[in-house]
């Protein structure tokens, strides 16, 4: 470029932009292993304990503290949220993978109509999504609970599976199809052989998305959650609301990991072509 | 492929997304909708009577008979719109810079730091707030660490103030600014800035006359995909706003979880829904639909 | 037709296909075609783009049906049959190759489909990577060729079920002219040692005439000609045929009696002479191609026509040159005359007048009798 001092400027500013997405994030996943038992944010020593505390393990920090949360409640959310996920990313990722063959490989007069329909879900402010959800289960008497999330779930997963598929559709030149069919092969030999592993990438994509996304959910959660079915993420938004403690910490770095992981897997089978 | 033949399989493929999404998604908007024009009963629950008051309580007569004319849900919605509106110059001040940094910088590079921006945003929503609680606490980071530095003498208070909710806000959703910004200015031919540069503009010119308007479809998404959630944000004010920041999401969340109006829940919802649909529409009209970019 | 007439490979009967304009109304891409192409044949769908010819392969291969007419496959009608149980294979335009698999993978698809065992399917790869140039290529995938080497799997992939009719969908017009040349040759003694019916697509009039045994000229959605390629230059049957093949200056007028010989009069009074045979008062068409052109002896005999013009400009082609001149009616024209006959024209300079003169049996006429 022709200005090398506003080149320097962009530098800057693009270096305190990954600063202010990243620092939040680092700070949590430092003091978590504070062992500082009043106040979390002044550094004292080095300590797993936190973490010990949250699976149950007695330490001594927590004798001086009391800050134990159920360690039953936890694993119990942590358990319907990895169910309610896999379950949602599973049914989402096959329906929303059909409509997108449907859609995406079809001429049909409601295509349009049908782009908008799995278009809304996502633009769809979550707080709207989940009373609508609620008051709809509550008027026709579907009990409160995992079904009740995983349906919610569902309504706006198969869109986010829908639209990663369809990019991987759009992108993939049909006349291939059309070569396998005048090679000799059935619709159904033709789908196996050419169409999905053309598209697996982006199934695979979908799928992880769909996964973290349930995962993660808090907002839908919280309104359609019965009370016996918390998640992972309701459960620390009720934590938090009742006040701060260094467990959380704790937590929310072990989340940081696992979204962390699983996102890069799911990047990575999207780029891959 | 002709069409006859595959109308069984267009069929069999459609079916399942139709009928679930018909039931579980437009059904409760449709349910929701008609709520909104019930009587809220008087323990919570409804009665089945057609009653417009839940929308004149939003501008503030509550039944047109009694309660005298109170503008505080209008004001709700009106600061939540101010907020969003706000925060939405914040992530595009923010975003648009970075989005021009990354994409001068090489391939390689460019690849990477896309990648390292977008991964904050699978982490999750309470996990990257409880970050914030952190910092802007009174005992938080940020004020013990001034504190610690001598440059203040007490601790600072941030949290439960709407500055604390636009920086969540704002750090939620930069990830929808920021792809949309990218994508367009990505597909920004920069021969066009360097013909520009030719032709004797300044830089502060080509931005203006150049780069800005071949842009402007990246704005309008990013803009409409950040107002969306903020309007009807409620964590964010929630556990940073505390009860003195109260958005219209959290009037939502009383109504059902503690006021048990849920008709006038019902029609506070409708009416973040119409904005959005009237943002949508206004998107599609002038920007077309082949710029939705997630 | 004698009762003698080989069986045609492919018949197409009365076809019409319609399809709705992107802008509203109705586009009639097949009007009313009927062709057929025989054994052995090179055959050439030529035509220029949206004339029909990709839609009409197309309903031979499967992938649209017509709304009416038939299409017949070694003599049985294959309606509602879809692709995959149709004889003919296909060599698409962009070659279609499948990114995820290996060049071996491509050619053998068509027999893995069909359920035929390994062996014999490593032998028959191997004969029709062998046969199209491409022995040792087996384990690359698409990505790693060149755009010729794509053309040659998509070949080998195609010919390799034995298909009765192959169908090329333009497959040279990604390639650059000197291979495009070559494989032009290739794919002529590649069909000549088949003896399949090839079936070629194209739009470039060029690659059909030095191809193709059989041209199908199509415009608009209906056949303009059926023939072979000199038939098609020498004497074409329409103008659009005479203005689509070969360069030629093209007059349109009627014809009147002068002295005996007839004269084809323009709209804008312009006088050529003509050969015998059209009747006074007929409209026609006269295409006068480059070749015929030279300059005019001091006195032309009465087998000659001779054209007034001015001389534009000289462009050099290599091999031959080509003098653009103008007529008085401000019509265009060009001459590559013979060597021999080049003196004279070098002598004038641009800007100056020449008279060009032509055999009157030469140029073809086209007559539309009223």
């Amino acid at each position: 470029m022709r200005h090398p001092w506003l080149r320097r400027l962009l530098d800057f500013h693009g270096l305190l932009f990954l600063f202010f997405v990243y620092a939040p994030i680092i700070i949590v996943v430092v003091y978590s292993f504070n062992s500082h038992p009043v106040n979390m944010m002044v550094w004292k020593d080095f300590t797993f304990d936190w973490y010990l505390s949250i699976f149950g393990n007695p330490t001594k920090l927590n004798e001086q503290t009391l800050y134990v949360e159920s360690t039953d409640q936890l694993l119990a959310a942590v358990k319907n949220s990895l169910l309610v996920a896999s379950t949602t990313t599973a049914f989402s990722t096959i329906v929303g993978t059909a409509t997108a063959l449907a859609v995406y490989r079809h001429h049909f007069r409601l295509k349009p109509f049908y782009q908008g329909l799995l278009f809304m879900p996502m633009v769809m402010p979550d707080i709207v999504l989940g009373i609508a959800l609620l008051v709809f289960f509550v008027n026709f008497g579907i009990k409160l609970g995992l079904f009740s999330i995983i349906i919610g779930h569902c309504t706006f997963l198969i869109s986010y599976v829908f639209v990663v598929v369809s990019a991987r559709l759009a992108g993939m030149d049909d006349t291939l199809e059309q070569a396998s069919a005048d090679l000799g092969a059935n619709p159904w030999i033709t789908f196996r052989r050419v169409t999905l592993p053309q598209i697996l990438p982006g199934i695979v994509g979908g799928a992880l998305l769909a996964f973290i996304i349930s995962m993660d959910d808090l907002v839908i959660t919280y309104f359609i959650a019965g009370v016996d079915s918390t998640t992972l993420p309701v459960f620390i938004y009720g934590m938090l609301r009742r006040g701060v403690k260094p467990e959380i910490n704790a937590i929310a770095t072990l989340m940081l990991v696992f979204s962390f992981v699983i996102a890069s897997l799911g990047l990575y089978f999207r780029k891959r072509t | 492929m002709a069409v006859k033949r595959d109308s069984r399989r267009l069929f069999a493929l459609l079916t399942p997304g139709t009928v679930f999404l018909g039931i579980f998604f437009l059904g409760p908007l449709a349910v929701m909708v008609v709520f909104s024009f019930l009587e809220p009963g008087l323990y919570g629950g409804v009665e089945w009577n057609f009653y417009h008051w839940n929308y004149g309580r939003i501008l503030g007569w509550a039944d047109g008979e009694w309660e005298d004319f109170d503008p505080v849900y209008a004001e709700i919605f009106f600061r939540s719109v101010r907020l969003a509106l706000t925060n939405v110059a914040i992530t595009l001040l923010i975003c648009y810079p970075a989005a021009l940094w990354v994409s001068g910088l090489s391939a390689r590079w460019r690849t990477f730091v896309v990648f390292i921006v977008t991964l904050p945003f699978f982490v999750s929503l309470v996990v990257r707030l409880f970050c914030w609680v952190l910092i802007l606490r009174p005992s938080g980071f940020l004020s013990s660490t001034l504190l610690g530095l001598g440059l203040i003498s007490e601790p600072i208070d941030i949290i439960y103030t709407e500055t604390a909710v636009l920086i969540g806000m704002a750090y939620i959703l930069l990830p929808f600014m920021f792809l949309p910004l990218y994508a367009s200015i990505e597909k920004l031919d920069h021969s066009l800035v360097e013909a520009s540069y030719d032709l004797g503009a300044n830089p502060y010119q080509t931005f203006l006359r150049v780069i800005l308007p071949s842009t402007l479809p990246g704005i309008a998404a990013g803009s409409v995909l950040v107002f969306i959630p903020s309007l009807g944000n409620f964590i964010v004010p929630d556990l940073l706003g505390g009860a003195k920041v109260l958005m219209i999401g959290n009037l939502v969340e009383q109504q059902f979880l503690s006021a048990r109006n849920w008709p006038f829940g019902s029609a506070l919802s409708v009416m973040i829904m119409l904005v959005m649909f009237l943002l949508i529409v206004i998107y599609l009209r002038r920007i077309g639909r082949s710029e939705i970019v997630r | 037709m004698t009762g003698a007439a080989p069986e045609p490979i492919a018949e197409v009967r009365e076809a019409v296909k319609r399809f709705p304009a992107p802008e509203g109304g109705v586009v009639t891409a097949l009007d009313n075609i009927s062709l057929e192409v025989q054994q052995g044949q090179f055959a050439t769908l030529l035509g220029p783009s949206g004339c029909g010819k990709t839609t009409l392969l197309r309903t031979i291969s499967g992938f649209e049906d017509l709304d009416s007419g038939e299409v017949r496959i070694g003599g049985i009608p294959v309606t509602g049959v879809p692709p995959y149980r149709r004889p003919v294979n296909t060599v698409f335009q962009n070659y279609a190759l499948f990114p995820h698999l290996p060049v071996s993978g491509n050619v053998g698809y068509g027999l893995e489909v069909a359920g035929v065992q390994r062996s014999e399917r490593d032998r028959r790869v191997g004969e029709a990577l062998e046969r199209v140039g491409l022995s040792g290529f087996h384990r690359r995938k698409p990505a790693q060729l060149s755009g010729g080497q794509q053309q040659r799997v998509a070949l080998a992939r195609a010919i390799i079920n034995q298909p009765k009719l192959l169908l090329l969908d333009e497959p040279l017009s990604a390639l650059d002219r000197n291979l495009r040349q070559s494989m032009q040759l290739e794919l002529k003694s590649l069909q000549h040692d088949l003896g399949i019916c090839f079936l070629f697509v194209t739009h470039d009039q060029e690659e059909a005439l030095t191809m193709s045994d059989q041209v199908i000229v199509l415009n608009q959605g209906k056949i303009e000609q059926v023939g072979p390629p000199e038939v098609l230059y020498h004497r074409p049957a329409t103008r659009f045929v005479a203005e689509f093949i070969g360069d030629g200056a093209l007059f349109h007028g009627k014809i009147q009696n002068t002295d005996a010989d007839p004269v084809l009069v323009t709209e804008d009074g312009l006088r050529i002479a003509v050969g015998t045979g059209p009747g006074v008062g007929d409209s026609a068409t006269l295409i006068i191609r480059p070749e015929h052109l030279s300059i005019a002896p001091e006195d032309p005999d009465d087998s000659m026509g001779v054209l007034d013009a001015v001389l534009e400009q000289m462009v050099f082609k290599g091999a031959t040159r080509q003098y653009v001149c103008r007529l008085a009616n401000g019509a265009a024209i060009s001459a590559t005359p013979p060597e021999a006959s080049e003196e004279a024209f070098i002598r004038v300079r641009p800007g100056e007048p020449v008279r060009l003169a032509y055999r009157r049996s030469k140029p073809h006429l086209i007559v539309e009798t009223n």
